[in-house]
């Protein structure tokens, strides 16, 4: 290029994004690229647009910058903003200056992909029949996104991949493992997951574009079809061939599913292509736009202002908007390290020929795995720390090999009392090491704090990925609660801030206490906080001072976003800090100042051995458990070194039981009977924790004989809800006498007078003609409360019943195929409605098999029936009702998916809490459509009424004899409280089924007995002193109750309150807007009544493995000890009621002998006194109650003489 | 030992043997039951079983003060438009009581709200709770006021929930952010805003609701929107920068003086006008028309809680077309209406929230009455103050045109936010040209408007090429996407207004300079107040397509014109007359048998009445 031939006027665009800054010069008139450069800035924007500019000007010496108007300068990008004011540029939207660049230069291309460092973005050019002009129509991921390319980033540090992998890297869809790509932190749990099960790197990346590119064409863009040619842009689709390959693989499917007719001659590279400089499209965009503009648009105004900006201009803008430094001075920082830094450990020294007595305690981490040496007084002796490597056995022998060296090298001999082991590594070393001891990390952590600092309130356990925050009552875990998935990663974002910032962690503390201010970050996921951090950024805020900000926020996320226990006083004043992120001192210094705040008299205590508390109270267990029992059964230190283990990961180990085909590993170890002990590694589901299909089979049926022991009301009831259980009285002959209302109506008044008139039927034809009709009805959201009423209706006015058609229960591969339709991104229930319609649509709809659906029914249900009495209204939320029309856009908007199949989609507005008006609602749709007749329509109605009180009756009858079955045992029933739909196990991941396995029976809200006869006896005090008229009230507790759904779930949370052998398991959906406000509700009614609870909140498409793993472990440990207070307390009940007869008989007696002496006799005294001393007697030599089978419970009715009688399990 | 515990004396049991039997009560006076219920409580504290069951219940609800305390009690209000809370509280100190205005929520107040609110919550919860904690805070940390004090002197007066979404609900999140920031009792007193005229009324009540309550609230809150449209109006055409700013709170301090000492609102905003026409504007900029439509909340606040959208759009070049709080107002009214003109003749009754059970014979009348009166009395009023304050030609929406346009996409009686509204308006903005762009705002995962409404959109901007819709959501940070997303579309609809005025001129058969050639020459057409009767949906293509047939024409072939369109309007008319009389005077016949129908029937409904009672 000639820079002398150059024109006079010369104009820049600057692209200034969130990792680089890209920046062209062209020429005005050609429009043609002169110079280019893209640097990236490490966080330094205006300093690397200022050296770009200084390149620029030495690319054109003739054209000094100094020269009034000789240069226009044009920004974009969402970092340029601030910097247009000072330069005199002009700023543009950087969807804008893509799409002008684009139409610019590739007329032909209608849809345009880019993905960038923060943010994913899709233009599609919309051709309007009429003028034939292209509109561009651009949609951006949502803040709660991922899918871009910080993700990706973050995944090829994650799974180490060689630096030649990023280019080398193909994609295969044959080994794609489950990625949710919603939002970056799911994403990296999900790939930590994968990794650690040891799926090669790779595989995990492959699956990480495929979710990514899965998650842009069914959220990005918006239901739309992307036509082609399609453009990508952006670096990672720029750099990386992998992801090409993989939009390539799927945009054309969805271009076949949808009947998109595209040019299938011409090669698929270049209908989905990279263009060359893609880089570059949004800053020549830029100049595009700027060319459009009047000549005195955009005049360059030299380099002094932003110079000015630099050094001056950003820090005085800050001053206001930013919040107090972690420390005020330097000698602040200096007295509180003193204070709290982890005193180093110095292991103990042996002297030769020493015989070291010692237990061991080891913690299996996701990460990493510790040990630790502890002796019989409870010292610690020695720590070992390993990464881990995906064979949990190996990670042992590795760590005790280290151990033994460290007592064997300075002469001593190692002597192991006791093994004890926790962290996901448990169950294994407990089958093939035989460990003392395998207890759950959240117990292990509280036995650790509570041996180092006694009576402690509150243990805050901060990981890379985890939030662990136990609360203590009399020395034992009272509640807890964990960080979900949505709150995870707050540990591994601190290390990743300083990594962004080329620093090492230990200089994280160091750094952040310099900053003189800080700015005030608000409490959110890892990907909220990041996205602020880029805006502080730009904004002007310094490393130190975001260092600062940002370990400030981890007290809020801690204590606002995870806890959620605004009021800190109220746990207790005592708080264990322990986890990895403790090491790092700006982290500590946050948390103490946040408590101490709040909490008068605080005493805050960081944990000696931050890092290995799990191991530590495994340790302590296991010396407490073979002191009870005397001795440990562990096999011995050199036996667990030397144990034999093989591995097998060939053709065989892979996992067939879903297309996932995980590559598996099988850790083979021979146990000390010569048994062999199988561990099974790299499996992304709980499917492949079986190795055959018989054990599959095996496994399955294992569950079930346990679940049939325990009922599950809440999967009996999901089923029973859309099954055929109630024959429908037959129509009423013509012209037989039915009561009626006619309406009379004056100009004022409305008179509705009974009357008397024979009955409508329709036509013979019409009755054989719905015969053969189907109807489709999507098995989602309201359905499962209703779904009785809405068959029993269809049935009775002559459907047969095999053809009202719901879709199948949800399940992952279900929402893969049909999950692409929508354009919004609500809570999955109500997303996953799409494909439920797409199930009917494409499965139920089968006119080749003469089984065609010939409408899709699904109401739009404005409203629901409660059995709260006392509502202020019944409403559905609104996301729920308004799902139907949702899916009528979606079905309809470019292809009317119905329509093609010959089927039509009803979806009227109903209120099932008024039947008159859901009458009157069912004829209109239905009347003309179906040639029912009124009457015939009313007489269906009724009877879908009954078999809705039919099921209701007989759930509830179910869940009564489960009620009184635990009370008369001293166990407990876990309730769920969700909202309908957390029946489908699609949606609730098979938690209920977890506890179910564990012994424990399941009772859902509809399966609460709701007569006054059980329920007052619950109530009493509340009855006595007027708070309530009838148990089933609300209003004293919650007034706001307007949702039937969330009024209900409150209800059904207050009865566990009441009831002493219910436990509360709380599921609720990630943005769940109306659960939202129950959260402190059901808080505070829990907490008050101290029952016993677990909640899994913002559960999502994924299943969250881990962490529902971690939850069912610690809350059974809660269990256990409650159903131990339930004994107790049984047992003392019982002593009472002795010592109440004893003492009564004493009375009487007393009576009697005073009568005696007044030469009196009363015989119903002598009678009374004669059944009493029999009762006492009885009393001593008690009838051995027939043991029940243990760990099971048998459901039994109780009767009114206090005998139970068995009954069936549903 | 056993027979020591028998009895007690004073309270202490006796606990020697020779002491019980010289006690020992005679058989008739020894009280069995008495005894035992004595030993049970010993026994239950022994065995640990006397703990009485701790239930959660709620207190803070059905707050009022009484008369007495009225002098002593502040009124905290917030949560419209700085205009209509500066307005309200004006009205409410007219009323006689001691108001205060909390400032309009800022980012520290969402700070507040999300430390002391639930997870999960609507920003419009944390900015309007975390702003009245945030205030408490201040009296308490930096006024030195005790919470005691606190509670005792302030009460936070507010609009009850209404369902069904979660901000519906929001009454929940105050008593909780409330109890646990420290100010356990403190007392929101809320008025229902479907609850009718007459809510509190009796002479204890502090805070009494009654017909004046809402009277004076109505009229702030229609002066408030006579205001703020016609500042949205005038301020992005003023040629000088902030003179419509002053000219607003000139008009502002007219009508607070006004409320405040019981004067007329109607001479206040006349009076403000000749301020307003005051500010001189160039309204042949082509600006996009930007219609903010979405959440209510989130569209109305003027602060952090949507990022100053309203401000930033005019900064960007727009014209921010508002929805004024009486559009909201219509819409309940008109909710009520047709569910009620959906269930009148139902064959039966339900006894629901929504069923007209307790109406009874005349009361569907009655309310349907009521419902009608209260429409047409708030647009009358609201355009009795428009037209004193100077914004001329307004039209409130027609709301049975909104539900009709949106209902085959978004079912009327979908309720939540601001239901079928949002598309509606979309269609109409499209249909009628009413705005280039249509701006729909709301707070993260709004469940009405992110989660029902712009799924719906998505098939609207499908069906109607062309369409500039873009919806955006707020969540209290990230204001620089937040921006970026809006530019984006504004772009489009800059190139659209442009583009517009471009073709008005070209069809009108004049340039922009003669269009300000003529302004020049004739200011009542340029003047402030002047507003151009709806042609295109910029406001420059309307005075273009109003001025030019004035430039292109001389007066005499205007006059021409418009005798020769009525003169052809008047043939047709005549042309029609026959057949339409015939067919007004069949129906009329019809309509008068039926209506005699309906009389008849009235009065046998009295006669069967009277006959029953």
């Amino acid at each position: 290029m000639t820079r002398e031939s150059t024109p006079e006027k010369l104009v820049i665009g600057m692209d200034v994004g969130s990792t680089t800054v890209k920046a062209v010069v062209i020429d005005p008139d050609s429009k043609e690229i002169l110079w280019s450069d893209y640097q990236r800035h490490l966080t330094k924007q205006p300093e690397k647009v200022m050296e770009l500019l200084d390149a620029i000007q030495t690319a054109f010496p003739q054209r000094p910058f100094e020269k009034a108007g000789s240069w226009r300068m044009f920004l974009t990008g969402s970092g340029s903003g601030p910097l247009a004011k000072p330069t005199g540029a002009k700023f543009v939207q950087e969807v804008n200056a893509v799409s002008l660049a684009v139409e610019h230069l590739h007329p032909d291309v209608l849809s345009v992909i880019e993905l960038g460092g923060q943010d994913a973005k899709i233009i599609m050019f919309k051709q309007d029949a009429k003028t034939g002009s292209k509109t561009p129509n651009a949609s951006m991921n949502d803040k709660c996104a991922s899918g871009t390319g910080a993700t990706i980033d973050k995944c090829f540090l994650k799974v180490n991949a060689p630096p030649d992998m990023v280019t080398s890297l193909h994609f295969d869809d044959s080994k794609l493992h489950h990625v949710a790509a919603k939002c970056g932190v799911f994403a990296e749990t999900d790939i930590v997951n994968l990794i650690k099960s040891g799926i090669p790197s790779n595989e995990v990346l492959c699956s990480l574009a495929d979710a990514i590119v899965l998650q842009n064409l069914s959220v990005l863009t918006r239901g739309n079809t992307l036509q082609a040619r399609v453009l990508l842009l952006g670096g990672p689709n720029t750099y990386l061939p992998f992801l090409q390959e993989c939009w390539r693989l799927r945009i054309p499917q969805t271009w076949e599913e949808r009947g998109y007719k595209y040019p299938k001659d011409v090669p698929i590279e270049e209908l989905i292509f990279v263009p060359k400089d893609a880089q570059y499209y949004a800053a020549l965009g830029a100049t595009i736009f700027g060319l459009s503009e009047s000549a005195d648009s955009g005049v360059f105004t030299g380099m002094e202002g932003l110079v000015r900006y630099v050094t001056h201009g950003r820090k005085e803008r800050l001053g206001e908007s930013a919040g107090p430094p972690l420390v005020r001075a330097s000698s602040e920082a200096d007295e509180f390290c003193d204070l709290y830094k982890i005193p180093k450990f110095t292991p103990a020294k042996f002297e030769p020929g020493q015989v070291v007595r010692a237990a061991i305690g080891l913690d299996g981490g996701s990460t990493s795995s510790k040990a630790v040496l502890v002796d019989a007084d409870k010292n610690i002796l020695a720590k070992a720390y390993q990464l881990s490597e995906g064979n949990p056995l190996k990670d042992m022998k590795q760590l005790l090999a280290k151990l033994r060296s460290y007592v064997q090298d300075q002469g001593a001999t190692l002597e192991v009392i006791g093994f004890g082991a926790t962290g996901y590594a448990a169950d294994v070393l407990e089958d093939t090491v035989l460990a003392d001891v395998n207890v759950v990390e959240t117990v292990a952590h509280m036995m650790s704090a509570v041996h180092f600092f006694g009576d402690v309130d509150v243990i805050c356990d901060i990981g890379g990925q985890d939030i662990k925050v136990l609360f203590m009552k009399n020395g034992d875990i009272a509640n807890f609660r964990l960080s979900n998935s949505c709150s995870a990663g707050n540990g591994m974002l601190l290390q990743a801030m300083a990594d962004q910032f080329g620093l090492p962690v230990t200089a994280y503390a160091e750094t952040a206490f310099k900053a003189e201010l800080a700015p005030k970050f608000s409490y959110g996921c890892a990907v909220f906080l990041d996205t602020d951090r880029v805006n502080f950024q730009k904004e002007g805020y310094s490393k130190e001072e975001l260092l600062a900000g940002l370990a400030q926020v981890l007290p809020k996320n801690v204590w606002q976003y995870v806890v959620q226990i605004p009021r800190l006083a109220a746990l207790g004043t005592k708080y264990v800090l322990q986890g990895g992120t403790q090491y790092n001192m700006a982290a500590v210094k946050a948390q103490v100042d946040y408590i101490k705040e709040r909490v008068p008299g605080a005493e805050v205590f960081v944990h000696p051995h931050t890092g290995e508390a799990g191991a530590i109270g495994a340790a302590m267990e296991t010396l407490r458990v073979i002191k009870r029992t005397g001795k440990s059964r562990f096999i011995g230190m050199d036996a667990a070194i030397d144990l034999e283990y093989w591995t097998k990961n060939d053709e065989e180990t892979v996992c067939h039981f879903c297309p996932n085909e995980c590559k598996r590993t099988f850790i083979d170890a021979k146990r000390p009977d010569g048994s062999t002990s199988r561990y099974i590694a790299g499996f992304s589901c709980e499917k492949g924790t079986v190795e055959s299909k018989d054990a599959m089979i095996a496994l399955v049926a294992e569950r079930k004989k346990i679940a049939s022991q325990f009922p599950n009301i809440v999967d009996y009831e999901s089923k029973q809800a859309f099954r055929h259980f109630y024959d429908p009285v037959p129509m009423p002959e013509a012209g037989s006498p039915i009561g009626d209302i006619e309406v009379r109506k004056g100009l004022f008044g409305i008179r509705r007078v009974e009357i008397k008139r024979p009955f409508v039927r329709s036509t013979e034809e019409s009755w054989k003609k719905r015969k053969s009709l189907r109807i489709g009805i999507p098995r989602v959201l309201n359905i499962y409360m209703t779904a009785p009423w809405f068959r029993t209706y269809f049935e009775a006015i002559g459907i047969q019943k095999q053809n009202v058609v719901f879709s199948d229960a949800t399940t992952e591969e279900m929402w893969v195929e049909g999950g692409k339709y929508g354009s919004i991104d609500p809570c999955y229930p109500s997303k996953v409605s799409q494909a439920h319609i797409h199930n009917l649509l494409f499965h139920h709809h089968a006119p080749d098999e003469k089984k065609p659906l010939h409408y899709i029914f699904f109401p739009i249900l404005t409203h629901v029936n409660s059995f709260v009495s006392d509502t202020m209204d019944n409403a559905s939320c609104p996301i729920v009702a308004g799902a139907p029309d949702v899916m009528k856009a979606a079905f309809t908007k470019e292809v009317d998916f119905f329509a093609e199949r010959g089927i039509e989609y009803l979806d009227p507005a109903v209120s099932m809490m008024e039947p008159v008006l859901l009458a009157r609602r069912m004829f209109e749709v239905f009347g003309p459509r179906l040639g029912i007749t009124e009457d015939e329509n009313d007489h269906a109605c009724r009877e879908a009424w009954k078999a809705l009180t039919i099921l209701e009756n007989d759930v509830q009858d179910k869940g009564r004899a489960i009620l009184e079955t635990v009370e008369a045992e001293n166990r407990v029933a876990i309730l769920l409280i969700g909202r309908p739909y957390h029946s489908d196990p699609g949606l609730n991941h098979g938690i209920p089924e977890e506890f179910q396995v564990l012994g424990y029976p399941i009772l859902s809200m509809r399966s609460i007995p709701k007569t006054r006869e059980y329920l007052d006896r619950y109530y009493k005090e509340e009855l006595a002193n007027g708070t309530i008229k009838s148990p089933l009230e609300l209003n004293h507790v919650w007034p706001e109750n307007y949702s039937a759904n969330s009024a209900q779930k409150v209800w059904a949370a207050s009865f566990a309150a009441h009831h002493p052998n219910v436990v509360v398991l709380d599921l609720s959906s990630f943005k769940c807007g109306h659960d939202a406000p129950t959260y402190g509700l059901i808080d505070s009614i829990i907490d008050a009544s101290k029952t016993p609870y677990a909640a899994l909140h913002d559960i999502d498409a994924n299943k969250p493995g881990g962490s529902i793993k971690i939850r069912v472990k610690t809350y059974a440990h809660s269990l256990k000890l409650h159903e131990e207070r339930l004994t107790d307390s049984a047992r003392r009940k019982e002593q009472l009621a002795v010592a109440l007869d004893t003492k009564r008989l004493e009375l009487l007696e007393l009576k009697r002998k005073q009568l005696e002496g007044l030469k009196q006799t009363d015989s119903a005294l002598l009678r009374q006194i004669e059944e009493l001393a029999a009762k006492v007697k009885a009393y001593q030599a008690p009838p051995q109650a027939p043991e029940l089978p243990k760990g099971i419970v048998q459901l039994g009715r109780k009767r009114e003489d206090g005998t139970v009688v068995r009954v069936q399990a549903p | 030992m056993t027979q020591a515990t028998l009895h007690t004396e004073n309270g202490r049991a006796k606990t020697t043997e020779v002491t019980a039997k010289k006690s020992l009560p005679l058989a008739s006076d020894l009280d069995i039951e008495n005894e035992l219920a004595k030993f049970e409580a010993e026994e239950r504290a022994r065995l640990g079983l006397d703990k009485q069951e701790k239930q959660w219940l709620e207190t803070m609800t059905n707050a009022q003060f009484s008369a007495a305390e009225r002098p002593k009690i502040t009124l905290l209000i917030a949560g419209l438009t700085i205009a209509h809370d500066f307005l309200i509280e004006a009205a409410l100190k007219g009323l006689g009581y001691n108001v205060l205005t909390l400032d309009c929520p800022t980012n520290e107040a969402l700070r507040f709200g999300k430390e002391f609110g639930n997870r999960g919550q609507c920003n419009p919860t944390y900015f309007t709770v975390g702003n009245l904690v945030k205030f408490l805070c201040y009296l308490r940390d930096e006024k030195g006021m005790s919470s005691e004090e606190i509670v005792k002197h302030y009460c936070f007066v507010t609009a009850g929930a209404c369902g069904p979404c979660r901000f519906g609900m929001y009454v929940t999140e105050y008593r909780k952010a409330l109890r646990d920031a420290g100010f356990e009792g403190f007392r929101v007193i809320l008025f229902q805003q479907t609850g009718g005229f007459s809510q509190a009324t009796g002479d204890d009540i502090g805070l009494r609701m009654d017909f004046p309550f809402f009277t004076s609230l109505t009229k702030a809150v229609l002066a408030g929107d006579v205001i703020n449209a016609i500042g949205y109006r005038l301020r992005p055409y003023e040629v000088e920068a902030g003179a419509t700013d002053r000219a607003m709170e000139v008009a502002k301090k007219a009508c607070y003086e006004a409320f405040t000492s019981k004067k007329s609102i109607l001479f206040a905003l006349w009076k403000a006008k000749d301020a307003f026409a005051e500010v001189k504007l160039d309204r042949l900029m082509p600006k996009p028309k930007v219609s903010i439509i979405g959440e209510f909340w989130a569209m109305t606040t003027e602060g952090d809680g949507n990022y100053q959208l309203q401000r930033f759009l005019e900064g960007e070049g727009a014209e921010a077309d508002i929805q004024l709080v009486a559009a909201w107002l219509l819409y309940m009214l008109w909710e009520s209406r047709n569910d009620t003109k959906n269930r009148k003749m139902l064959r039966g009754v339900d006894f629901s929230k929504y069923g007209l059970a307790e109406l009874g014979t005349w009361g569907i009348a009655k309310r349907e009455a009521t419902l009608w009166a209260a429409d047409i009395l708030t647009r009358i009023v609201f355009q009795t103050f428009a037209h004193a304050g100077g914004l001329y030609g307004y039209h409130l929406p027609d709301m049975d045109k909104i539900a009709h346009v949106a209902n085959d996409h978004y079912n009327n009686d979908l309720r939540g936010g601001e239901g079928h509204m949002e598309v509606g308006k979309l269609i109409q903005n499209v249909v009628m040209s009413k705005a280039h762009m249509t701006l729909s705002v709301k707070p993260f995962g709004c469940m009405p408007s992110a989660g029902v409404s712009d799924g719906v959109q998505s098939l609207i901007t499908e069906k109607y090429p062309g369409t500039i819709f873009c919806a955006v959501e707020t969540s209290g940070d990230g204001r620089v996407n937040f921006y970026s997303r809006v530019q984006m579309y504004l772009f489009k609809a800059k190139v659209a207004a442009i583009a517009e005025l471009e073709r008005v001129c070209q069809e009108r058969g004049i340039s922009v300079d003669q269009a300000r050639a003529f302004l020049e020459a004739n200011p009542r057409y340029s003047a402030a107040l002047h507003k151009a009767p709806h042609a295109a949906a910029g406001s420059a293509a309307d005075l273009v397509c109003e001025i030019a047939p004035l430039i292109t024409s001389t007066r005499m072939e205007r006059t021409v014109k418009k005798a020769k369109s009525a003169a052809s309007a008047s043939a047709k008319v005549l042309r029609r007359s026959p057949q339409t009389l015939a067919i007004t005077a069949t129906r009329a016949a019809s309509k008068a048998q039926e209506i005699a129908g309906w009389l008849k029937e009235d009065i046998r409904t009295y006669r069967a009445t009277r006959a029953t009672a």
